[in-house]
């Protein structure tokens, strides 16, 4: 297997932390800094009949990463997305909702070990 | 809002990538900076190879992965995709697709095209599968938003795949796909 420059670590993230407005915390930039790789996860503002399939698509998606040692973690998260990883077998990955992007570092720091 | 990018998953997850193709650890940056400079959106379309294909797939060229089941995946994820372009066109936002040049999957302008290869996995050196054309998945993309009346957003591939990548010409192609609105 060719190595490269992957750190193995996906944070499955809500949509609006990843487009930032009105102080919300940018955590495609703390994840950058910190090597995680994102799957966003569809905006508060999609239907929930536009938002269903997408959902499916990330635990979909997830449960290769899990099934292959991957390290996940979600950060606000969305309703439905545990019903949706447990759909695909995957166990609901540690969560936070954090309020800074030091809050954000400190979990991802934590849940990489 | 100036608009909407919906961009290849492995823009913002290189963990998606076939094995020896990740560029950075996670999120490839010069595609997020120049979105975020510009005040756009980004919406990421999930990775068609990832689920179907898995974290252990060989590079592959278009012919390969297009069999009847793959791209009835890709239709389905294309069919989650416009549902969301759907709801950004409506509103009048200004939508762009950024794909993959060379991907036999998200290639835009260039995919990979080899008739000949199959069985035992060799790639002889020197051979190039790059070819003219779009991935499997967006031409499914393009179908299914045909489908329902919308029409294609303009769209460019991420070069960085390509043995001619330019950085900085990437950007610029980028810059001018978000000011042709």
């Amino acid at each position: 297997m060719d190595r490269d420059a992957r750190g193995f670590k996906v944070a499955l993230v809500a949509g609006e932390l990843l487009n930032p407005a009105g102080g919300e915390i940018d955590a495609l930039a703390v994840l950058q800094e910190e090597d995680w790789g994102a799957v966003q996860l569809p905006a508060a503002d999609y239907p929930d009949d536009v938002a269903a399939p997408l959902l499916e698509q990330v635990a979909e998606q997830a449960e290769e990463f899990a099934r292959n040692g991957y390290t996940l973690a979600v950060v606000r998260g969305r309703a439905g997305l545990d019903e949706a990883l447990a759909r695909y077998g995957v166990a609901a990955p540690p969560a936070a909702d954090p309020a800074t992007a030091d809050e954000l570092r400190a979990f991802l720091a934590e849940v990489a070990g | 809002m100036p608009g909407v990018a919906f961009v290849a998953h492995c823009l913002l997850n290189q963990n998606s990538k076939t094995h020896g193709g990740a560029r950075c650890p996670g999120v490839y940056s010069p595609l997020v900076e120049e979105l975020r400079a510009a005040g756009w959106r980004i919406e990421q379309m999930p990775c068609p190879e990832l689920a179907f294909t898995g974290l252990h797939r060989f590079w592959a060229v278009k012919e390969q992965l297009d069999t009847s089941a793959y791209r009835r995946h890709c239709r389905r994820i294309a069919a989650a995709v416009a549902g969301a372009i759907e709801v950004h066109v409506r509103r009048g936002d200004d939508v762009v697709l950024v794909g993959i040049e060379g991907s036999p999957s998200m290639g835009v302008h260039i995919t990979s095209s080899d008739p000949e290869r199959g069985g035992r996995p060799e790639w002889p050196d020197g051979s190039s599968e790059l070819s003219r054309g779009s991935g499997i998945f967006m031409e499914e993309i393009a179908a299914e938003l045909a489908e329902r009346g919308i029409e294609a957003p303009r769209a460019m591939g991420i070069s960085h795949q390509l043995p001619d990548h330019d950085a900085g010409a990437e950007r610029a192609r980028l810059r001018e796909l978000m000011g042709a609105g």
